[in-house]
């Protein structure tokens, strides 16, 4: 199990690595000059050169990717042709709204998959309907779902905030958790009346997706011989489901969780953008239009990390969800 | 809660008792009619072996004792079935799942699936309440051995006898009772019945013959009422008190295992009991087979089910169902015929059919059909990464085996002895590691035949489709095709209807027809057959192993058979060789093998063999298959063996016993003659300890 575990951590090491090389081959082949776009119209040719000098633009391609790694590896990622600010304070600034943004999708998407698929494998009334709902929501591209709930929500009902994020958080950024640590209750109920729209938004399509793998794997499960014997204990049928089914039917649906992150992640920019959430997505499609490459190289590769951690988390949670898989 | 106590005193009443049940089950070919009023009461301590064909609606009988029947899709119940004096038709799920709880305990066929993959044994065996002492005492009590250890552990972490006496251990935890059920209450907590469903099909001779054991034990000292279903009437026949034998939805005869099994009253009875492919006959006796199919469960016949494979059938048996009715002055004896046998027709010919001799006479010597010369074949512990520290599985060990062209050569061996991996071999659908494997020259591939012909068979196409395909691929011109498919399906029994039908819509033993058809089409030399019947009722059984003794005798195609049922390497085979731990440890005629076994091993499978004879338990040999893992010193057998000593470390040559007999064992003179000194060596008894 051990050996499994860090056979995992050193591949995603490796993963990460050639993630730095492509973003950084990305932003190398680019035929857009940063240098140039950071100094204006009006610098010289020469100015250029010397800029381009100063920033080790002019050494050799593999040099120049050993100096970034290194400068990767103190937290350098140079600094935002934007905003001018280090490209790491920049994303120590933002990631906390996203992070906040994404956890709080992740809780969605845990609890909206589990209800769809414990329901309608389970057959109670209602699992229809409740499935026809979900997948309606979820077959609208999101940025068409965020602007249809403000038009609900904000513009007629007046029942949620439209856009932006409270203030707050001064410690960490992280506004709803400090808020609810330090015991800040309507403070926290604000932060999370904002940021339930763009949740919905994001968690809505992969708990459909889960959710659905959920409930053809519990189908099956629940038919399986161990769970005829669990009824034979006199187990209740919610303590078959509970101790016996949704563990035995863990194993695709994390595989599809796994692979439904992706989504989220690039969710999370368009989602962004639709609700003016000031988090690492807002950060991307503006430096987009900067062509701010150390910015852009910066949000991919956390967004590449966290891509690459959560699958190894994945990996990790079906080892533990199935024994079998840890000594064969 | 309410449940409504005891009138009658506890000592007479029943555990168990179902009356009129009737279950159905609403399906896209109809209403199945699974049970048609069934009644059957099972005594506090009593053992009751429910016997009968698959289909025939035992396992259904199980499950409403369970109070699970009506949780089953589609099923529709009617009549009475009480358990322990509570109603588990129409109680509440919340009553019918405490009776569950804590009176009932259930164990079911196939230990491998019946236990919960991801959680280790001790919690599902406390998951009911039961403490974890009483859980470990529990696993003792079923036999585990090093049960604190084991309760730690997950289920594929045990060998499937191991598993199947965790489940064991599992249905005798039942949790401590509360106050509503208490009428009947054992102090100790043991369950009042166990619904035992096949709880021995899956599981190897030798292990079978242990868990048998087992439960007789557990009935003796706990007093546990035993329902337990099986198709195999030896087994029946060492365990149960009384016997119900089912057909088609409905108890047929019933009575004391004496009266079953050496008086049986009904037709079906005698010829379930005359169609055993058993090893105690010789091969040159007649087996008799049950003509004909038993019905469509959607549409029963309105008379007697067995009435239109039943020799005796008259006219009236066709009009009326008949009642379950005392036999003669013996209320204990019953059986549902208009004219039953009489009580001692053991010589009477009571059917004109005079059965079948499976054994073919063997065919002339010529250049051998198959030829393995000293093959071995290891495999690395898992697999990639997870290769674990150069260990491999010693699955064959120079293994030689020759089957004569025209011969018939069984190989039999429990789970994990390398016979699959023989037959893989053989067949060259992977390469030895060492030795030659040699097919007769330009004879073509051998053929498979697998144990499960609907898996084996491609769902979607017609047999005739299937054969087709087959034929091009011998080159056989489009418009002969048709004609040539038809002549395949002659030769194995099937007419021109089967070649239109998918698998799906043949019967079990059909579709091993079928898939013999398909092997026959490239007009193979030998035949390679992995379990072919075991997967059959034993009326269906005999009739594919007649097939392939016919096939035999008419075109001279070479068989090898792997099976692990001595009965049918003894009907199917001149030459018989076991496998043991990868090693072919006794060769010889079948007739040398079955008369005079010479190797420990060899005679102790055969003892644990039931046999119809009430009341006998087999003696069991004693532990498990050994793991393949790692190489062997010394014979594998000797920890388990009764004569081993120590020059058993240095592995047994096969030597030559007698004429077309070899053994490998350094006793077997003395084993053969029955005189061979009890052994010196510690054996691994814990299973044995029973």
């Amino acid at each position: 199990m051990t050996r499994l575990v860090t056979g995992r951590l050193v591949a995603m090491v490796g993963v990460l690595l050639a993630l730095t090389f492509v973003v950084y081959l990305v932003d190398a082949v680019i035929p857009a000059n940063p240098v140039a776009a950071s100094l204006g119209a009006g610098a010289s040719h020469a100015q250029i050169i010397a800029r381009e000098h100063q920033l080790g633009y002019d050494k050799p391609f593999y040099a120049q990717y050993w100096l970034f790694l290194g400068r990767l590896i103190h937290g350098n990622l140079g600094a935002s042709l934007r905003t001018h600010n280090t490209v790491t304070s920049d994303l120590s600034n933002f990631a906390p709204a996203t992070i906040e943004l994404a956890l709080l999708s992740g809780v969605l998407i845990a609890v909206l998959s589990l209800i769809l698929g414990v329901w309608s494998a389970s057959g109670i009334r209602g699992a229809n309907l409740i499935r026809v709902l979900m997948t309606s929501l979820a077959s609208a591209p999101t940025f068409f779902l965020g602007i249809v709930l403000i038009l609900i929500f904000y513009s007629s009902l007046h029942l949620l905030p439209a856009s932006g994020r409270t203030a707050g958080g001064q410690a960490t950024g992280f506004v709803m958790i400090e808020d609810f640590f330090s015991g800040n209750l309507s403070g926290w109920f604000g932060a999370l009346r904002h940021a339930i729209m763009p949740a919905v938004v994001i968690a809505v399509g992969p708990a459909v997706a889960i959710g659905r793998v959920l409930r053809g794997s519990l189908l099956e499960v629940m038919r399986e011989d161990h769970v005829r014997t669990a009824r034979s204990k006199g187990l209740s049928e919610f303590a078959v489901m509970l101790h016996h089914g949704l563990r035995n039917a863990a194993t695709p649906v994390l595989a599809m969780a796994g692979l439904q992150m992706g989504l989220v992640l690039t969710g999370v920019i368009v989602v962004e953008t639709v609700f003016a959430w000031p988090g690492l997505g807002l950060y991307a499609s503006s430096a987009l239009q900067y062509s701010d490459f150390p910015a852009i190289v910066g949000v991919t590769l956390v967004l590449g990390i966290a891509y690459v951690v959560i699958n190894a988390a994945v990996d990790i949670l079906q080892l533990v969800a199935d024994p079998r898989l840890r000594d064969q | 809660m309410s449940v409504g106590s005891q009138t009658t005193s506890p000592a007479v009443s029943p555990v168990a008792a179902v009356e009129d049940l009737r279950v159905s089950f609403e399906t896209q070919r109809g209403t199945v009619q699974a049970l048609r009023s069934v009644s059957l009461e099972i005594a506090p301590g009593e053992i009751v072996a429910l016997v009968g064909e698959s289909g025939s609606g035992k396992s259904v009988l199980g499950m409403s004792l369970l109070g699970l029947v009506g949780s089953l899709r589609g099923a529709q119940v009617a009549g009475r079935v009480q358990v322990a004096g509570v109603d588990m038709l129409t109680n509440a799920d919340s009553t019918r799942r405490l009776l569950r709880r804590e009176l009932l305990g259930a164990v079911f066929q196939d230990p491998l699936t019946s236990l919960d993959p991801t959680m280790k044994i001790g919690r599902q065996l406390t998951e009911r309440g039961v403490d974890k002492d009483r859980a470990i005492g529990n696993l003792t009590e079923a036999g585990v051995p090093d049960p604190r250890r084991r309760f730690f552990e997950f289920p594929h972490q045990l060998s499937g006898g191991l598993r199947q006496r965790a489940s064991i251990a599992m249905a005798l935890g039942t949790a401590p009772r509360t106050d509503g059920l208490t009428a009947v209450a054992d102090a100790r907590g043991f369950p009042k019945l166990i619904v035992a469903d096949e709880p021995t099909t899956a599981l190897d001779v030798s292990v079978q013959a242990q868990i048998v054991l087992l439960f007789d034990r557990l009935r003796r000292e706990h007093g546990c009422s035993v329902l337990f279903v099986t198709h195999d009437l030896g087994v029946a026949a060492s365990i149960a008190d009384r016997i119900a034998v089912m057909y088609a939805g409905r108890v047929c005869e019933l009575g004391s295992a004496a009266d079953v099994l050496e008086r049986p009253r009904h037709p079906y009875t005698r010829a379930l009991l005359d169609a055993r492919v058993s090893v105690e006959i010789s091969r040159s006796a007649p087996i008799r087979g049950i003509e004909g199919s038993p019905p469509d469960p959607t549409s029963p016949p309105p008379g007697c089910a067995y009435a239109p494979r039943c020799p005796r059938a008259q006219p009236d048996c066709t009009t009326a169902l008949p009642e379950l009715t005392p036999a003669q002055a013996d209320p204990t004896h019953r059986v549902a015929c208009i004219d039953p046998l009489d009580a001692d027709h053991h010589q009477e010919t009571w059917s004109e059919s005079p059965g079948r001799v499976l054994a073919a006479k063997s065919a002339p010597a010529g250049e051998p059909a198959l030829e393995l010369v000293d093959v071995t074949k290891t495999f690395a512990v898992g697999s990639g990464r997870l290769r674990r520290g150069g260990e491999r599985v010693h699955a064959v060990s120079n293994v030689s085996l020759t089957v004569p062209a025209g011969g018939a050569v069984a190989l039999v061996g429990e789970s994990g002895c390398g016979k699959t991996t023989t037959l893989r071999l053989a067949c060259g659908l992977m390469p030895a590691d060492s030795g030659s494997v040699r097919w007769s020259v330009d004879a073509g591939r051998p053929q498979l035949i697998f144990q499960d012909a609907g898996s084996s068979l491609t769902p979607w196409l017609t047999i005739g489709a299937m054969l087709s395909e087959q034929l091009a691929r011998q080159g056989v011109e489009r418009h002969e095709r048709r004609a040539q498919a038809l002549e395949l399906l002659a030769q194995v029994g099937l007419d021109e209807r089967a070649a239109g039908a998918k698998p799906r819509e043949l019967s079990g033993g059909q579709r091993q027809r079928a898939a013999i058809a398909r092997a026959l089409a490239s007009k193979p030399h030998l035949l390679i057959c992995d379990e072919p019947v075991s997967a059959l009722d034993a009326s269906l059984a005999i009739r594919v192993l007649d097939l392939l003794a016919e096939l035999r005798a008419k075109l001279g195609v070479a068989l090898l058979i792997v099976t692990h049922d001595l009965g049918v390497a003894r009907h199917s085979a001149d030459q018989v060789a076991v496998m043991y731990r990868g090693r072919i440890v006794e060769r010889g005629s079948t007739d040398e093998i079955f008369d005079t076994p010479a190797h420990p091993y060899t005679q102790g499978l055969l003892a644990a063999i039931p046999t119809t004879e009430p009341g006998r338990l087999s003696p069991t040999l004693a532990g498990e298959p050994p793991s393949p893992i790692g190489e062997d010193h010394g014979c594998a057998f000797a920890p388990r063996c009764p004569y081993a000593q120590s020059v058993c470390a240095q592995l047994p040559a096969l030597g030559e016993l007698a004429i077309d007999h070899d053994v490998a064992c350094h006793f077997a003179k003395q084993v053969a003659a029955g005189d061979a000194a009890p052994g010196t060596l510690e054996s691994d008894d814990e299973a044995a300890k029973l």
